[in-house]
């Protein structure tokens, strides 16, 4: 599995970004550098990573750095899944 | 069928944990193939989800088979409140529906489930032993997964700010598990209703003899199933379940802000009825 493709479409479905997050790299930074990834837009976020990866974030697990560029949330991701 | 015989009945199942009993719907075929009982979404889900469900209830009757919608207990239109509800008494609500199914409408009988509905379902099906089709949209496949997102609503807001989320989380999660219900975007869960959702996965007995269709909702780019149910086929195929997964085309429409439909949703379930007769 691909988990950088799955991130990528997770984050462009969420944030209705209509394809431009296939475009982002490892070190494409995203909380505070998209607009509508506010609090709200997070938990969409986690819960659709659980929801498609089959995982379940717990509560102390992440923090504002694990949304800070691509690279940061697919290496949470990589680690939840080994 | 006698041109008097409603398409559409509403009707109070007498019975489980409430007085005044559980809501049922059923839309008819007018040459039934065969019936659906239909287990719904959690919560808002389940409200935002109601325009989709009738309309396929409604193409799924045009196409043979019959469908009993029923709100389980202090949901949608049942008697009691949401705080009133439990794990078990869902269980009973979808137990006591199958069995009005046989015994009023045509046979074979199958199950369709939302989200959450597939987990009820899922337990169902092991205590009652029964072996039916299944079809399965967009199926939740862990109940804490889907408990821990419904308690998250409540801590949404301090999600980023470091301890206060978790500190949030852990004092909703003390009170449920002391038994005490917690009040989450309006909905009074009890702790029963907690705790059973949280034991709950989507399992299957081994070898389950009858079909099993599960759909998955998304984007136009986005041609396979979730990783999560990929791996949950594969495990059902090798032991010997006839499933298939597929994904559509459509929003999320039990939990987009606006109601929305998914049509490509319907057409898919209606070929996947095909081979449930």
């Amino acid at each position: 599995m691909d988990t950088k493709n799955e991130v990528l479409s997770i984050l462009d479905e969420v944030l209705s970004l209509g394809g431009a997050a296939s475009r982002f790299e490892l070190d494409t930074p995203l909380l505070g550098a998209l607009p509508d990834l506010d609090s709200m837009a997070v938990v969409g976020l986690i819960n659709m990573m659980e929801e498609r990866f089959g995982f379940i974030v717990e509560d102390d697990e992440i923090d504002g750095s694990t949304f800070a560029t691509v690279g940061s949330l697919v290496d949470f991701v990589n680690g939840k899944l080994a | 069928m006698a041109a008097d015989t409603p398409r559409r009945e509403a009707f109070f199942l007498p019975g489980g944990v409430t007085a005044g009993g559980r809501f049922c719907l059923v839309t008819r075929a007018e040459v039934p193939k065969g019936t659906l009982v239909f287990a719904h979404a959690f919560a808002e889900e389940m409200n935002k989800s109601r325009r989709m469900v009738a309309l396929a209830a409604a193409a799924f009757a045009e196409h043979g088979w019959n469908t009993l919608q029923v709100d389980f207990t202090g949901c949608g239109d049942s008697d009691g409140d949401f705080g009133d509800a439990s794990w078990a008494a869902w269980n009973g609500d979808l137990q006591d529906a199958w069995r009005w199914a046989e015994a009023h409408l045509s046979g074979p009988l199958a199950l369709w489930s939302l989200r959450s509905g597939a987990l009820v379902l899922s337990d169902w099906l092991r205590s009652s032993g029964v072996i039916a089709p299944l079809l399965l949209w967009q199926p939740v496949a862990n109940g804490r997964q889907h408990l821990t997102q419904f308690l998250r609503l409540k801590a949404a807001g301090e999600m980023l700010a470091d301890a206060d989320a978790k500190a949030s989380m852990e004092a909703i999660r003390g009170s449920l598990q002391a038994g005490e219900a917690v009040d989450i975007v309006g909905y009074r869960l009890s702790g029963a209703l907690a705790s059973g959702m949280e034991a709950a996965t989507l399992a299957l007995p081994a070898a389950y003899g009858a079909p099993v269709t599960a759909f998955e909702v998304g984007p136009p780019d986005r041609t396979e199933v979730s990783p999560a149910l990929r791996m949950l086929v594969e495990r059902w195929s090798k032991a010997g379940v006839q499933v298939r997964a597929e994904a559509v085309v459509g929003p999320a429409f039990w939990q987009t802000q606006e109601i929305e439909l998914c049509p490509a949703l319907i057409e898919a379930s209606v070929k996947a009825l095909e081979g449930f007769s």
